[in-house]
């Protein structure tokens, strides 16, 4: 389940989370290795946001570590309800444009080179009719896309989404799973909070599982089969739905 | 007819008080304009009028201390306005509660403050002035710091704007780029401060905010993009505050609210006639909606 060929990004040391004065996980161990995407899975309230919280940096564990070899500006966070603010007079290449913080940071101007690279992320994801488009006037997957845009500009290497096809179309969940493919496959450590089984089988190397209060990884596989241990259905049976696209 | 125009547009500039006036109106009209369309974006539409009762103890203090000089008025305003923010913010970490709601708490102890201190010092007259400024009080001294607060001000947002506009869409995007990005958020309350002590001495401490936030509100009923609304918002700055000196020479009424009064017509024009969200742009599209176009 994790592969041991190169050292891994990102390693947890016996993590103790909790969220004011109530333990959420505790005893959380695991490594996430270059190029491999992880799916996080578990029953709402199980951890999940607490955990990437931890491993954003965002919230500091009782006990534990995280030890991350990620640069903080490779670091990548798509979060669920969106921190963005979409009355905000921006557009979609702008938006894109701002992933070139590592390496033009707040003062240097963009040149046309990088430019023609925002322009070739945005055909890849195809949304280059959407360049001009302010982002009020965005769908959720073109939202989605324009974020994962980005992240592609930001050259992340270690990618964090909180369950990214939630609200949006088939088509940008294509394109989303083939995008996400070919960023590990370059190399990056993925992580991706995810209910639907079906695009956790065509995505997730590895299964980080969170269920009362610790964490179980397995392979994606052990999750198909019908004999998936009971505590697991919580998670799959819960109020998503299992198996469907 | 070119008489006439000549008698109420050229005329009056005449005066050596109402050239500088002018000049000094020009130059805040370039500064707080863009300040004002980022507090808009950021939901902080009513910090910019916490801030400007904030600097008012120490304005006060400044008049006490040295009768009506600009320089010394304006160096109370920038130490109190910041000493504010900064027990704002500390109460809000500390109590957990939200800095507008602890914002809100310390503005209006300072207006009591101000006026306290200025009622202790000086006449109603003194107060008057203080709070709703006077044009014939600008003198070389005042206009070349109004000019260099004005010239600081848009360097220092130049130096900013991109760590700004990213802090405004995603905070948590640029916490992760940069280590200095708590600072974009100071920086920028003191430029706020100190807008409002370059605005008071033409405007007074309660209405140098209206010069910042009514072109800016104006303008988003015109622009839909960030550069077209810094850009309408400075031009009917320039409007208001040229208009307003001009109507407060002819009419015999105090500058200050003369100036806002004018930006004030300007919004509600923009909120009649503006080309988005405007009432009449929601009339255009009841009446036209199969040929209007939704991005427009």
């Amino acid at each position: 389940m994790k592969k041991e060929t190169s050292p891994a990004r990102l390693q947890l040391h016996n993590l103790h989370l909790a969220q004011g004065e109530r333990t959420v996980l505790e005893h959380v161990d695991g490594s996430f290795q270059p190029g491999a995407i992880t799916a996080l899975i578990g029953a709402n309230g199980a951890g999940k946001s607490t955990l990437i919280q931890a491993l954003m940096g965002e919230l500091r564990p009782i006990s534990g570590e995280v030890v991350c070899t990620v640069p903080k500006k490779r670091r990548a966070w798509l979060p669920q309800q969106l921190a963005l603010d979409l009355t905000f007079p921006m557009s979609v290449e702008e938006l894109v444009m701002t992933g070139s913080w590592p390496s033009h940071g707040a003062l240097k101007g963009y040149c046309a080179a990088h430019y023609r690279k925002g322009r070739e992320i945005m055909a890849r994801l195809g949304i280059s009719h959407l360049a001009h488009r302010p982002l009020g006037e965005l769908s959720g997957g073109q939202r989605q896309r324009a974020l994962i845009g980005r992240t592609l500009m930001q050259e992340a290497e270690l990618l964090l989404l909180d369950e990214p096809f939630a609200n949006v179309d088939s088509e940008t969940v294509e394109i989303l799973i083939r995008i996400l493919r070919q960023m590990a496959d370059e190399g990056a450590t993925i992580i991706v909070v995810l209910h639907d089984m079906d695009h956790l089988q065509r995505l997730a190397d590895d299964v980080l599982m969170l269920t009362g209060g610790h964490c179980r990884w397995m392979a994606p596989s052990a999750l198909t089969h019908s004999q998936a241990p009971a505590h697991v259905v919580p998670f799959t049976l819960g109020e998503h739905h299992v198996g469907t696209a | 007819m070119w008489e006439l125009l000549n008698a109420w547009l050229v005329a009056p500039f005449d005066y050596g008080f109402m050239r500088r006036a002018v000049v000094g109106g020009l130059a805040l009209s370039l500064a707080a304009p863009p300040l004002g369309v980022f507090l808009v974006l950021r939901g902080m539409s009513l910090i910019g009028d916490a801030m400007a009762h904030a600097i008012l103890p120490g304005v006060a203090l400044g008049f006490l201390l040295a009768g009506f000089s600009l320089p010394v008025m304006s160096i109370g305003g920038v130490v109190f306005g910041i000493l504010v923010a900064l027990l704002a913010g500390a109460v809000s970490k500390m109590g957990g509660q939200r800095e507008d709601a602890a914002m809100a708490s310390f503005f209006i102890i300072s207006l009591a403050a101000g006026v306290m201190l200025i009622s202790i010092g000086g006449s109603s007259v003194d107060l008057t002035h203080v709070l709703f400024g006077s044009v014939l009080a600008i003198n070389s001294t005042a206009l070349l710091l109004i000019a260099s607060i004005s010239t600081l001000i848009v360097i220092t947002l130049a130096v900013i704007f991109r760590a700004l506009v990213v802090e405004c869409l995603d905070p948590l995007f640029l916490r992760g780029q940069s280590r200095h990005s708590g600072w974009v958020h100071s920086v920028f309350l003191g430029l706020l401060v100190l807008n409002l002590t370059a605005g008071f001495q033409t405007l007074g401490t309660l209405m140098a905010v209206g010069l910042m936030m009514l072109p800016a509100t104006s303008a988003r009923f015109w622009s839909k993009r960030l550069e077209g609304l810094i850009g309408i918002a400075v031009v009917l700055a320039m409007i208001a505050s040229t208009g307003g000196l001009l109507l407060s020479f002819h009419l015999d009424i105090p500058s200050g609210p003369s100036i806002i009064l004018l930006a004030g017509a300007g919004y509600f024009f923009s909120a009649l006639f503006g080309r988005y969200h405007s009432l009449a742009a929601k009339w255009r599209r009841k009446t036209a909606p199969l040929s209007a176009d939704p991005s427009t």
